[in-house]
């Protein structure tokens, strides 16, 4: 009996405890839409942006709103998103989320606020058609987030390789030389037998030259595997690895490796095929490579995005209206463009590449080339991909293969293997 | 109604009346609470709630689809879980046996009093467990890096070896893991043989020493045998403990650490599952595995070593 009442009393006091925990942080409701109140806005964002600076800058006009931007990395940002969607609870107001990712969300709508019940229809013609759409649910009724920025995929080519290997150096006579699949093949043959350099560092990049420029890829929009059975391009895209690499074009610096990063230093291979982002990335670690990289258009058939993200708004939060009063100022042209100067973000708004000062935009690293025209020619021949909520994962199965390719694995079994890999993930 | 009403009136009274013994007992669950309110949230939730999930299939957003024992199947089905599990047990083997031999071997030279700087030296020893184990594999990372320049590559070139592949060979991966866990836990296996050793009483040895026993025969048979406890729990420890090996492999790989199978350990499948494929289903039907073989390996282990040692009852333990 004694014990009994004492474990009773433990029992209650651990359940006031676990209340108490689950009760903490949360604020009062206060209304919408009265102006006078004080309303605090929490901004997930990650990697390298200016939007603290701009957030800062909105307090200034908007006195009763607060906002507080947290950033993280990449990884950890999306993993403590995706833990606060799931559980329900701790989502900020407004959060990015990368292109990649948006697909896990997508059977998991209501716990996000549909934008267009906030009127997001006013701003759709600001963005270019494609990244606005991916945003959208298959029905077309329901817009996770807003556009921020775009990763068009353009050439970087190292000019003395090129020079050595007799081809031309000037942007648009390279992109004159280089304007198809087998042209490309062509000049990689030239850089081959001249300088014994590879035209392109890794299998990852060979493979993506197609792979980021297909529509479908992996899965239909009704979430149904079209691996296995032909029906997508992915199997042309290992090809045309497979194929660059059987013929010696393709080098083995995995990106973001040191080895890597020494490459891009002293041009240890011809071409990089890469979004605006990566110049940042070249400006603080390839120093050497100053003034020797240029940017030209890729052939169309390789007109891809890679990266990129949006800016949404989880379904918990008690002031919608005033994280999409934000999130619209934040994205709109004019910032964006501060967006791209200050941190590289390329703009997804298409009314900025007409403004004087992108179309101005030098780059000193490119030995004062304006990349930001071809960036943004690239921009505008970007197909509409649908990437699948499993996207990532099944991608790095192929990856897996094509790396046993270059150790000396045989393409067509280590292709099955992959396949069969893949149905098998399916099934979890 | 009434009856309800007495009892309560009775209740207080017996309330305001509390024997000093209820007293101290409120108290004591008082003391011990916090800590099983803690336990209980983030600890034993979590727990059964995993228990629950490994018969879901879940992908951490949707519905929860009850499979049965299909998360179970697709798991046993997997060739990269069974080389999860030899990998892990191969790695606990490698980390931790040497470890506990080598550990009862530095204590017992630690206990020995002609050795000056005893301190400095259990110290010394004891450094690696308190250091942050993301350091540690960071620098292990370095030392042990694929390039043919790494540090590693240049000692074992003295020997006239080849330069090793060391995060992507099968055994160069398992044996620089292997050393990285050895070399951390060594001390703190040490530290507790030591306590060990100095519980045993001084008498018995120079009775020994008059009986005409050497040093040699004196470790096995007095040291040894009343170690028996202490090695019970370091066994017991090291077998739970290797075969929850994460950290270590996953910062020492780096970024390619869910990418390849080399060094692909039990536990860091179930978090591939669950945080690289969303799949929360089959990670926790890992995790009750993992369960079950942990408890299987430690049983197994205990009762082994709990038997070593005991066929001669010449001391009483």
């Amino acid at each position: 009996m004694n014990f009994r009442k004492g474990l009773l009393a433990v029992l209650l006091l651990s359940l006031s405890a676990f209340l108490f925990a689950c009760s903490g942080g949360e604020d009062s409701a206060s209304g919408e839409g009265q102006k006078d109140k004080e309303i605090t806005l929490d901004f997930w964002v990650f990697g390298a942006t200016n939007y603290e600076a701009l957030a800062k800058e909105y307090e200034k006009e908007n006195p009763n709103v607060k906002i507080n931007v947290k950033t993280s990395e990449l990884g950890d940002h999306h993993n403590s998103l995706f833990t606060a969607i799931s559980a329900g609870t701790g989502a900020p107001d407004l959060a990015m989320i990368e292109v990649d990712q948006l697909d896990r969300y997508r059977e998991a709508q209501d716990r996000f606020v549909n934008l267009y019940d906030l009127g997001a229809e006013e701003v759709q013609d600001q963005y270019l058609d494609w990244k606005w759409n991916g945003a959208e649910n298959g029905e077309g009724d329901f817009l996770f987030g807003l556009p921020t920025d775009i990763g068009p995929k353009a050439m970087y080519y190292h000019t003395d390789v090129f020079e050595n290997a007799s081809l031309p150096t000037d942007p648009d006579k390279v992109s004159e030389v280089i304007s198809t699949p087998d042209e490309f093949k062509d000049a990689a043959k030239k850089v081959l037998d001249e300088t014994g350099q590879p035209m392109v560092d890794s299998m990852e990049m060979a493979f993506r030259a197609h792979m980021d420029a297909l529509e479908d890829s992996y899965f239909n929009r009704d979430g149904e595997l079209l691996i296995g059975n032909g029906e997508s391009g992915v199997k042309e895209a290992y090809d045309f690895a497979v194929d660059l690499d059987s013929e010696g074009y393709v080098g083995n610096f995995e990106m973001w490796t040191p080895e890597w990063a020494n490459a891009l230093n002293k041009g240890g291979f011809a071409v990089e095929m890469a979004p605006a982002w990566l110049k940042g990335y070249m400006t603080e670690n390839a120093p050497e490579g100053k003034g020797k990289w240029r940017v030209t258009t890729l052939p169309e058939q390789f007109a891809g995005n890679w990266g990129g993200s949006y800016v949404a708004i989880p379904a918990e939060t008690e002031h919608e209206k005033a994280a999409y009063e934000f999130s619209k100022w934040l994205l709109s042209p004019e910032n964006q463009l501060k967006s791209f100067v200050e941190s590289g973000l390329f703009p997804s708004a298409p009314s900025v590449y007409e403004m004087e000062e992108f179309k101005n935009n030098s780059d000193e690293y490119f030995g004062g080339q304006n990349t930001a025209k071809y960036f943004a020619e690239a921009a505008k021949q970007i197909p509409e991909v649908y990437k699948g909520p499993k996207y990532v994962t099944v991608n790095n199965e192929i990856l897996t293969a094509l790396r046993n390719v270059q150790e000396g694995g045989d393409p067509e079994k280590e292709w099955e293997a992959a396949v069969k890999r893949i149905e098998d993930l399916m099934k979890r | 109604m009434e009856n309800v009403h007495k009892q309560a009136r009775a209740s207080t009274v017996k309330a305001k009346k509390l024997s000093e013994k209820k007293k101290d007992m409120i108290s004591g669950y008082l003391y011990v609470a916090p800590f099983f309110i803690v336990f209980g949230i983030i600890g034993l939730y979590p727990a059964i709630f995993s228990i629950v999930l490994a018969f879901q299939k879940w992908n951490g957003l949707g519905e929860m689809e009850f499979v049965g024992m299909n998360n179970f199947a697709i798991v046993l089905q997997d060739p990269l879980f069974w080389k999860s599990l030899y990998n892990t047990v191969l790695m606990g083997l490698m980390g931790t046996a040497p470890q506990l031999i080598v550990g009862i071997i530095l204590a017992y030279f630690l206990n020995m009093a002609v050795i000056r700087f005893t301190n400095f030296f259990r110290v010394t020893i004891f450094m690696p467990y308190i250091t942050s184990m993301v350091a540690v594999a960071l620098v292990f990372g370095v030392f042990f890096s694929s390039n043919e320049s790494a540090l590693a590559n240049y000692v074992i070139g003295w020997f006239g070896f080849d330069p090793v592949s060391w995060k992507t060979s099968e055994w160069g991966a398992k044996i620089a893991i292997s050393l990285m866990v050895f070399w951390r836990w060594v001390g703190y296996n040490t530290i507790i043989y030591l306590a060990g050793l100095q519980s045993i009483p001084k008498d018995l040895y120079e009775a020994a020493t008059i009986d005409g026993a050497n040093k040699v025969q004196q470790f096995f048979h007095i040291t040894i045998p009343l170690l028996k406890p202490f090695i019970v729990l370091t066994v017991f420890m090291s077998t739970v403990g290797a075969l929850q090996l994460f950290a270590e492999p996953t910062v020492f790989l780096g970024s390619s650490a869910f990418s390849r199978d080399e060094a692909m350990t039990v536990v860091m499948y179930l978090y591939r599952d669950a945080f690289n494929l969303g799949s929360f289903g089959t990670a926790s039907a890992t995790a009750v595995l993992l369960l079950i073989i942990i408890v299987g390996a430690a049983a197994l282990n205990t009762w082994l070593t709990s038997g070593a040692g005991s066929k001669k009852r010449g001391v009483k333990s």
